[in-house]
């Protein structure tokens, strides 16, 4: 009987300390990551939205750096793809990306020949295609050589407006989705809640950051990468507006925010991640290519490859290490398709 | 019933031993030699395809075109309840594409309407025409495609450029040939391709009906034996089922990747959730034949009867054996119980979207823009896929075989030396 006890004693003492630790772990990550990140997104937005009431030029400084600072919101929390996100396709209508088959300036183009009056409204646009919407939409009326200019100059006003508008529609949406709601479902996961326990919470965590490495790796880089004898710097993500590089910085930081979150007190493995996001930073930084135009030529070429291998190094620790210590896997993500 | 007094020896050995444990090896079994099922049935109903497609081109008329159309149909049923196979057999992943490509840009294959975007910055080759281009430049190189053959579809044609959408094999290069474009937009109706676009002389409408019906009969039969050899894979000997059971741990992953995957990335995601925020009637899955709605309906009847270890082939037979809901009831009853019942609610929902599409209501205007019925359908079965996807990651944590060897980084090469 007392050896049945003491198995049972040795066993009960890491569960309890685990449950401490796993419900400081998820309060430190919506306090100090997702709700910040999410505030930011709806604050910068409606200073978009602002700013294109006040002036809808293309070419208009104000606006561009409007454009920026909101676009720059949306890819710190892009990986954050949970809950309010998730609802009436909220994050698909920020951001439509890859979109391997044209649709964006297709259906701009034909927005703009027919001046469909549903641009009229942000409230109507919100049937719009998603393929017209958010940030990768607008950088076409911005940035796109033949967009910026097209159709009647009264209507490209008013859509890069209610375009803008939509956007700060969206992200105040999805900020208040997490205010008045869906941290209190992470926060306290029961039976009968989505979360079922404080694993799952941490799981759903833990996939965003998995999922978030394997995007700016397959798809920031390995887009433009394309192959050795077919490279396709023309699909490197918001390339317009010169900003392909700077996507893979943002969205690096976030994650290593995370990813340090998510391994607490671990001083060894927060060592290892450190050094690990440091050096793929590093290469970017070194590499100096805005667009990845190097992918083309077989010497810098590399370079880029050498930093989405640096991306995968960190998927592969993260997988490893960080995993078994929470206890979690990564279960199935939205790329699991083909 | 025969022989009761035989039975009742093994029923009582059967009560006597309690602990009648589920062997993973068994499922593996029923999970592979349900494979093999569906893909000889697969196969079977590819070759009715390929007597029709034989009969319309030799002797071209309304009512052969319609055969073909019909057996396309039903060709259908058994291939898309083996999509499940997908995403955890490495093997079946690598051929997949061969078969059910998709989206494509069909004017590769055969002429298209004016309304169709021609040469795109992603794919030079969009609007190639093959059918009435018998010599062309491809990447930069000469392509003699006076005669058309299986090898030069599958060799040449296949993702040319390196292009996914440039597809030029598989089911959906076949329903193009016989629907042809769907010029209705949102509105009633499918693909209306005259079959008089195979007639012979005078009667040939929109010209090189020959090369259209030899493109037609090469794509059949490629189909034909890139049916063939999975089918081997699957038998008693073939390497899908040798690879499967090597390790079963790993097998019953594979089982569950497969089952995760589909739901969730490729059907909820890439199929139905992108058409309905996109608005775009393009961005169904047989946008030619509007079969998409049986398209999904059956990836959900796949992913079901997977777990529950049951299959109903084509000709009504059932194969069946011990299951991965055995094996999880076993271990969690609850959670079998959930289980089954996620994957009936997902049957539901893509019945209410089949039942409505065959009352009238097509796939193509449930995606219009502000159609919010048709929102709703669509979202009822994206939701129950995604809703079922969560169970299947618990039943996954539950059977415990989720530590799959993740290999380490440490024999990566020292990069920073091309930084220096």
């Amino acid at each position: 009987m007392r050896r049945t006890i003491l198995a049972l004693t040795v066993l009960m003492a890491p569960l309890g300390a685990f449950a401490d630790t796993a419900s400081a772990t998820i309060k430190d990550i919506i306090d100090g990551h997702i709700l910040p990140r999410f505030e930011t997104l709806a604050a910068q937005s409606q200073l978009l939205a602002a700013t294109a009431e006040q002036d809808c030029d293309p070419t208009s400084d104000a606006l561009r750096t409007a454009y920026g600072a909101a676009f720059d919101a949306w890819v710190s929390a892009s990986h954050l793809r949970i809950g309010p996100s998730e609802v009436n396709d909220r994050a698909f209508a920020l951001a439509f990306w890859p979109d391997s088959r044209g649709t964006t300036p297709r259906t701009l183009g034909a927005l703009l020949s027919e001046q469909d009056p549903i641009a009229s409204s942000a409230t109507d646009y919100a049937e719009v295609s998603i393929a017209a919407r958010g940030f990768y939409a607008l950088e076409f009326l911005l940035y796109d050589d033949a967009l910026m200019a097209a159709g009647d100059a009264t209507y490209h006003c008013q859509l890069i407006q209610t375009i803008s508008a939509d956007i700060a529609v969206t992200a105040s949406d999805i900020l208040a989705g997490w205010q008045d709601g869906y941290a209190d479902t992470m926060l306290n996961p029961s039976e009968a809640g989505t979360y079922r326990s404080e694993e799952e919470v941490l799981q759903e965590m833990f996939k965003a950051l998995t999922t978030g490495l394997e995007f700016t790796a397959d798809t920031r880089l390995g887009r433009p990468l394309g192959t050795f004898d077919r490279p396709r710097p023309t699909r490197a993500e918001a390339r317009r507006s010169g900003r392909s590089s700077r996507h893979v910085v943002l969205s690096l930081n976030a994650l290593q925010d995370l990813a340090l979150l998510l391994t607490g007190d671990d001083a060894a493995l927060s060592e290892t991640l450190t050094n690990r996001f440091d050096r793929a930073l590093q290469q970017i930084e070194s590499l100096g290519d805005p667009v990845f135009a190097s992918v083309s030529e077989p010497k810098t070429r590399v370079k880029v490859e050498i930093i989405q291998t640096s991306i995968d190094a960190i998927s592969a620790d993260v997988s490893a290490q960080l995993g078994p210590k929470l206890g979690v896997t990564a279960g199935f993500n939205a790329l699991d398709g083909d | 019933m025969k022989n009761p007094l035989l039975s009742t020896p093994a029923l009582i050995v059967a009560f006597a031993t309690p602990a009648l444990a589920v062997e993973k090896a068994d499922v593996l079994d029923t999970y592979a030699d349900i494979a093999a099922a569906k893909y000889a049935d697969s196969l079977a109903t590819a070759q009715t395809l390929q007597a029709a497609v034989n009969a319309l081109v030799a002797a071209p008329s309304a009512e052969n075109l319609q055969a073909a159309k019909d057996a396309w149909l039903a060709a259908r049923v058994p291939y898309q309840q083996t999509e499940v196979y997908r995403f955890g057999n490495a093997i079946v992943d690598d051929w997949e594409g061969k078969v059910n490509a998709w989206p494509l840009d069909e004017g590769l294959i055969d002429y298209v309407d004016a309304s169709y975007s021609g040469p795109s910055d992603e794919n030079a080759f969009a609007a190639l025409n093959v059918i009435a281009n018998p010599t062309f430049t491809l990447s930069g190189v000469e392509v003699d495609a006076t005669e058309i053959t299986p090898a030069l579809l599958e060799e040449t044609l296949q993702e040319a450029d390196g292009i996914e959408a440039n597809v030029a094999t598989g089911y959906h290069a076949i329903e193009f040939l016989l629907w042809g474009q769907d010029l209705n937009g949102h509105g009633a109706g499918a693909g209306n391709r005259p079959w008089t676009d195979y007639a012979a002389g005078e009667a040939c409408t929109n010209d090189n009906c020959d090369r259209r019906g030899a493109y037609l009969v090469a794509a059949t039969d490629l189909l034909i034996s890139d049916l063939e050899w999975m089918t081997a894979q699957w038998a008693d000997d073939g390497a899908a089922r040798a690879e499967l059971t090597a390790d079963a741990d790993a097998g019953i992953s594979a089982i569950l990747t497969g089952m995760g995957s589909l739901s969730y990335g490729e059907v909820a995601g890439e199929r139905m959730r992108l058409g309905v925020m996109l608005n775009d009637p393009e961005e169904e899955h047989s946008c030619f034949a509007d079969n998409t709605h049986n398209d999904h309906y059956y990836d959900g009847l796949g992913v079901q009867n997977i777990y529950l270890g049951e299959y109903v082939r084509v000709d009504g037979r059932l194969v069946s054996g011990p299951s991965l809901a055995d094996l999880v009831a076993e271990t969690d009853a609850a959670l079998d119980a959930e289980m089954q019942s996620k994957l009936s609610v997902t049957m539901m929902s893509l019945g209410q979207i089949k039942t409505a599409a065959e009352a009238g209501f097509a796939y193509d205007q449930m995606l219009e823009r502000g159609n919010a019925a048709g929102e709703a359908l669509i979202m009822g079965g994206v939701n129950s896929f995604i809703d079922q996807t969560r169970s299947i990651e618990r039943v996954v944590t539950a059977l415990e075989i989720d530590q799959i060897a993740i290999e380490g980084s440490d024999s990566l090469d020292d990069p920073e030396a091309v930084f220096q």
